[in-house]
């Protein structure tokens, strides 16, 4: 504090504080920007890649999405009818979220319309177990597939561990 | 969906009109967009749900408020006739005068000290949700189900069952002591305080000096702990805060002494009375209550260094230098665990709330309505509704301003906070001889 500008110097601090006051006070009065995440969540975008779901219905197991997956995470077999001939169905499908890298190629290279193979808006793609990872499908499975579950011997529905949020959100067709 | 439009593409404007809009059917979950998150969120806050559900929870808690005011103060008598009943009885019983005023002096003491720990808790609670809102947060939103109010608890709860650690080379009486030495004068400086009309533990006519001299004996505690804690950091922030406490207890002082003047005297509820009535009142309207922080220039000037000096006083930001956590880890009560260090957390909120209350009742006129058609609300309520504005204030300027340097603190005291307390008595001279 000069003395040459004493009063000036204690109008300003006061100035700029009540100023420094008014901000904090605007943002009292703001809405949170916190999502209160189980019970409030964000909707992703619409491009948003999430877990993989599956129509077996519209599938015609070229294999392109095999062929397609970088990671190599989908297996497939195609069905045959009573003479050994194949047929364009696949008799099962399986996807190993685990090893899955959410590039989206395989919906790409599916050449059905709508699409068999596509990434949901699901991100709470959890496990407890690796097992889980694997999903399972037949051709009356719905889209978000069966795990299978070793000590049961049995295929189960993915519903303890996994909150799917849309099914047919982003479907091209 | 707009920002795909934009582009020149056509076959990505195509691709986007064929992506559906996503459908949440599943869950008890509300859905947020994503991309009014958080600029449109902030320009039109009232299309928010939570927002308006946020509104009217506080109009509602405004309400609850007065409404329990209103009924505590028709429950009131109540309390006068179980006091009555209890004298009575107490006589019957053939008990002596002083005996019975034991009784009723211990039923006093316990209220008070039910305010002294309830008051922390709820206070801390409140801090965490304004700093919280401040900073665009929520602040603890789960414990107790309603807006985390049970989170000051359930840390309290955690800190009594923490573990007491006294460091090897602590001198370990002093280190025990320190606590209790700084939480009992914060505690006993509340006795003179009246909440209300005849709402006093101690009447006492020196209730303005014992009160001062009682918060300045917890310098002596920080003081202590600060000493046996046998570390460099809690030594330095006990000596900052012998410094920061006896310096800023002289404008503290100094800035009373003209609401002495005016009242002309050192009771609090003599005080109180001097400051009841409004201005105008001879002619017929009420303009302003006379309150001292409404006597021009004196009451303000006063009241902003009260202010300014109980920050400083009581450790708070922007005034913490003795606890600083960036440079002193925290202080003196760095090596305070569990419960010791809940009384000095105790300690420190609870002094916040005296000078609270003393600012309440030297400038804000105590129990006094602000208009004479506001009187029907007690007066206890008044003082109390006045006290949490300006414990508002304490928690406002925390979170608002950065700490200062040590020089500057200490600059600011003795070249600046000193000498415009004094020019402010030789004002409330001049008002007083005019």
């Amino acid at each position: 504090m000069n003395d040459s500008n004493y009063f000036k110097t204690i109008w300003t601090a006061s100035v700029n504080t009540l100023k420094g006051l008014y901000v904090t006070w605007r943002y009292l009065f703001k809405p949170a920007i916190t999502v209160q995440y189980p019970e409030e969540k964000l909707a992703p975008y619409p491009a948003f890649r999430g877990t993989l779901l599956f129509d077996a219905k519209t599938c015609i197991a070229c294999g392109l999405c095999a062929k397609a997956c970088p990671s190599e995470c989908i297996t497939l077999e195609s069905r045959k009818d009573g003479a050994g001939k194949r047929v364009p169905k696949p008799e099962w499908y399986a996807l190993d979220l685990g090893k899955c890298n959410y590039c989206g190629l395989c919906e790409e290279a599916c050449p059905t319309k709508p699409r068999s193979v596509w990434h949901s808006l699901d991100y709470e793609v959890a496990f407890s177990e690796r097992s889980e990872m694997l999903r399972c499908w037949k051709s009356d499975t719905p889209f978000l597939g069966e795990i299978w579950d070793p000590k049961a011997k049995k295929l189960k529905k993915p519903k303890t561990h996994l909150q799917v949020q849309s099914v047919p959100a982003r479907r091209m067709p | 969906m707009s920002e795909t439009e934009k582009t020149p593409s056509s076959s990505a404007a195509k691709s986007a009109a064929l992506l559906p809009e996503p459908v949440f059917t599943e869950g008890p979950w509300v859905l947020l967009p994503h991309r009014a998150w958080p600029t449109e969120m902030w320009a039109s806050p009232w299309k928010l749900p939570r927002y308006r559900r946020g509104a009217m929870m506080l109009a509602g808690l405004l309400l609850l408020g007065t409404g329990a005011a209103l009924l505590i103060g028709e429950i009131a008598p109540w309390a006068d006739m179980l006091h009555a009943r209890l004298m009575l009885a107490m006589a019957t019983f053939g008990l002596p005068p002083p005996a019975v005023m034991c009784v009723w002096g211990a039923l006093q003491i316990a209220l008070l000290i039910g305010i002294f720990i309830l008051a922390p808790v709820v206070i801390v609670w409140w801090e965490r949700k304004i700093s919280a809102h401040i900073q665009s947060r929520f602040g603890p939103m789960r414990t107790g189900g309603f807006h985390g109010w049970l989170q000051t608890a359930a840390d309290g709860l955690k800190l009594l069952l923490k573990e007491n650690i006294t460091p090897q080379h602590a001198d370990s009486w002093v280190h025990r002591l320190a606590p209790a030495v700084a939480l009992v004068p914060a505690l006993v400086a509340f006795a003179p305080v009246s909440f209300g009309q005849e709402l006093s533990a101690a009447d006492i006519d020196i209730g303005t000096l014992y009160i001062f001299a009682m918060t300045g004996v917890s310098v002596l505690g920080i003081m202590m702990a600060g000493w046996a804690s046998a570390n460099k950091y809690s030594l330095l922030g006990g000596l900052r805060s012998a410094a920061q406490l006896v310096s800023y207890e002289l404008p503290r002082t100094f800035a009373v002494v003209p609401v002495l003047m005016f009242a002309g005297s050192l009771n609090l509820s003599q005080i109180v009375a001097a400051q009841q009535g409004y201005w105008g009142e001879g002619y017929g309207f009420a303009l302003l209550p006379r309150w001292f922080i409404f006597y021009p220039v004196v009451g303000q000037l006063s009241f902003i260094i009260f202010l300014i000096a109980s920050i400083a006083e009581t450790n708070r930001t922007p005034f913490d230098i003795p606890e600083a956590e960036s440079e002193l880890v925290s202080g003196f009560h760095t090596e305070y665990s569990g419960i010791k260090f809940s009384l000095f957390f105790m300690a420190e909120y609870g002094a916040m709330l005296l000078s609270c209350l003393l600012m309440a009742s030297f400038f804000l006129g105590g129990g006094s309505a602000p208009l004479p058609f506001l009187r029907f609300i007690p007066s206890w309520a008044w003082f109390l509704s006045k006290a949490v504005v300006l414990v508002f204030c304490f928690l406002w300027f925390r979170w608002t301003f950065p700490r200062m340097r040590v020089d500057r603190l200490m600059d600011f005291c003795w070249k600046f906070l000193l000498p415009w307390s004094f020019a402010n008595i030789a004002f409330a001279g001049l008002y007083l001889l005019l």
